[in-house]
């Protein structure tokens, strides 16, 4: 049994590993492709390409406006979803279900059908809305609903929110006071968790801001890709490993305060 | 401090009745219990008092004011959960304080009052920890004190030694009447636990489908249950036969006063320490199961009437063994008896 599991780990490893080193020989080796054979794996590593392409202020547009949207999208999620969440767990604990259903359609309804009807609504009443790059913002935040939402709920659950609001009510606290200084300050894992999977999400979405013809980190890849193949390949490692390294960071934070992930709701 | 005068209260959730024509008074700086099986409204009693639920019909009166329709914040009440409430991200001082702080006192007026209760609730040494490093009584003693800190006109203890085990529970009650006698604050109590219920009570209510069924103090209850349901919800009881001969009442072996509430037929609720048994290979009983109980050796009897509980003192159970013939009496000392309709 032992054998079979170090054999079934060691295939596993292979199958991300191998992948992850020939994007990496690609991207950083400056040999010609069909010269990358294992005898040359040490030759001519390289980061010029990648330096150059985060020099590029093409790059640095499109990810300085991800970096926007992603913060936004954060803003935004945590704003609107913490007190609505909040609500619903305190006063309506009857509608959960209901908000558990709502907060997944927007993974039922894929992003062309989202977006065509969302734009063909917005150009005929308030066209000014889709020119903008922050149009994305709403999109983001609907598509991360699925998860945000389950990380915030969970949050609300754990800490027993509809005693806590109980007791500070009883004090003479307002809803507000109650939010602001009881729920959110111990729901900070909670908040963390929905963060990092907003960031994530925001990071890689390709399908909306392509459709809308927005420059974004991802589609500024993709078309870079097209013209610079192995700077493009080098790039996308990059954000890759960033994406990790904030989800890495997230679940550290949350197991500081003793959860993981999946206490989080994930 | 502050008399409570509930009266008329129904209130519906859907098609269950919850409470029908509750009424409640409460005398100021008393300490009332209301005991129940649960389903029985205790609960949504003390939650319209609270005002997290608004009833259907009747009012709420405190200190001679109608607050029916006052919102929970503006009552100025105290309140001890089952669960923990204590917030986390705060110390016990930092709970303690934070009812004075939403009322903007002062800072010493504050060091004073949360330094006398954590004094009263013996908590001063731990007021510096966080609720996840108390124990579970030490976090509910905490919440005895932050329900205390605004000086309530009325202090509601919604089962809050529920989630404790015995030992901690069987402390913690004699703390709770210790401070709220020292406090001297109106309180309702909530539980299902009829011992924590005698013990602590100046009256306890037993409550069964919504309404009051009895409201005495403790000792009235238990030895005189107003309905079938209070004696058998109260303490165990016996129903037995009851004869009426002149203006007495035959129970067993002896007649003995009573007060039949209606004609007719009647059983009379002969409690288990009320019984003697009696070796009697003559007997009509035989005896069925022996626990050993401490101070009490219960013995469970079957006779021509059924099955009957006897408790007697240990130091006096004459060492009946199990399957032996007995004869069951009133024991010498019982005077009279609470009938019930048969």
């Amino acid at each position: 049994m032992k054998v079979l599991r170090a054999v079934f780990l060691v295939l596993l490893g292979l199958f991300f590993f191998i992948p992850l080193l020939a994007m990496a020989r690609f991207a950083f080796q400056s040999v010609p492709v069909v010269l990358l054979t294992p005898e040359k794996l040490l030759e001519g590593w390289s980061v010029s390409g990648l330096i150059e392409v985060f020099g590029s202020p093409e790059f640095q547009k499109a990810a300085f406006i991800s970096l926007q949207l992603m913060l936004l999208a954060i803003a935004i999620t945590l704003v609107l979803l913490l007190p609505v969440a909040a609500l619903v767990e305190i006063r309506a604990p009857q509608l959960r279900t209901a908000m558990a259903a709502i907060t997944l359609l927007p993974w039922v309804v894929p992003p062309i059908a989202l977006v065509v009807g969302v734009a063909a609504t917005f150009r005929n009443t308030v066209p000014w809305f889709l020119a903008s790059p922050y149009s994305l913002v709403p999109f983001y935040v609907l598509w991360a609903l699925p998860f945000s939402y389950r990380a915030i709920d969970a949050g609300l659950r754990s800490i027993g929110a509809r005693t806590l609001y109980e007791a500070a009510r009883v004090m003479g606290a307002s809803t507000f006071t109650i939010i602001v200084r009881v729920i959110v300050p111990n729901m900070i894992g909670a908040i963390i968790a929905a963060s990092v999977l907003t960031a994530a999400l925001v990071l890689g979405e390709f399908a909306f801001a392509a459709l809308l013809l927005k420059e974004t980190l991802p589609t500024f890849m993709a078309e870079f890709q097209r013209s610079e193949p192995r700077a493009g390949m080098a790039l996308a490692l990059a954000v890759m490993l960033l994406t990790a390294l904030i989800i890495w960071i997230g679940v550290r934070a949350l197991r500081k305060r003793g959860m993981d992930l999946q206490a989080a709701g994930v | 401090m502050a008399t409570v005068l509930l009266s008329g209260i129904r209130k519906e959730f859907g098609s269950t009745v919850a409470l029908s024509d509750f009424s409640l008074e409460i005398e100021s700086g008393e300490l009332i219990c209301l005991l129940g099986p649960s389903g029985c409204g205790k609960t949504t009693a003390l939650r319209v008092l609270a005002g997290f639920e608004k009833p259907d019909a009747g009012t709420v009166i405190v200190g001679g004011e109608d607050i029916t329709s006052l919102p929970t914040a503006q009552r100025n009440f105290g309140m001890v959960f089952q669960e923990y409430s204590l917030f986390p991200n705060m110390t016990g001082l930092g709970n303690v304080e934070f009812a004075l702080k939403l009322r903007k006192a002062g800072s010493a007026e504050r060091k004073e009052t949360v330094d006398r209760l954590l004094e009263i609730t013996r908590l001063t040494e731990h007021a510096d920890k966080f609720p996840h490093q108390m124990s579970g009584g030490q976090r509910q003693r905490v919440a005895l004190a932050r329900a205390l800190a605004s000086q309530p006109r009325v202090l509601l203890l919604d089962e809050p030694l529920s989630a404790l085990d015995a030992k901690v529970r069987d402390s913690l009650r004699e703390e709770i009447r210790r401070v709220q006698r020292e406090v001297g604050v109106t309180t309702l109590f909530v539980t299902h636990d009829q011992h924590e219920a005698l013990a602590i009570a100046d009256r306890v209510g037993v409550m069964s489908e919504g309404r009051l069924e009895q409201l005495d103090p403790p000792r009235v209850l238990y030895e005189r249950p107003a309905s079938a349901f209070v004696a058998g919800f109260v303490g165990t009881v016996n129903r037995m036969p009851a004869e009426r001969e002149g203006d007495r009442w035959r129970v067993l072996n002896r007649a003995v006063r009573a007060q039949p509430t209606v004609p007719g037929a009647h059983l009379a609720l002969v409690r288990p320490e009320q019984i003697a048994v009696d070796g009697d290979a003559q007997g009509d009983a035989t005896v069925s199961a022996i626990t050993f109980l401490g101070p009490l050796t219960r013995v469970v009897v079957d006779g021509p009437g059924g099955s009957v509980i006897a408790d007697l003192l240990t130091a006096e159970f004459g060492g009946v063994s199990v399957g032996d013939t007995v004869r069951i009496r009133l024991r010498d000392d019982v005077s009279d008896v609470v009938l019930i309709e048969a």
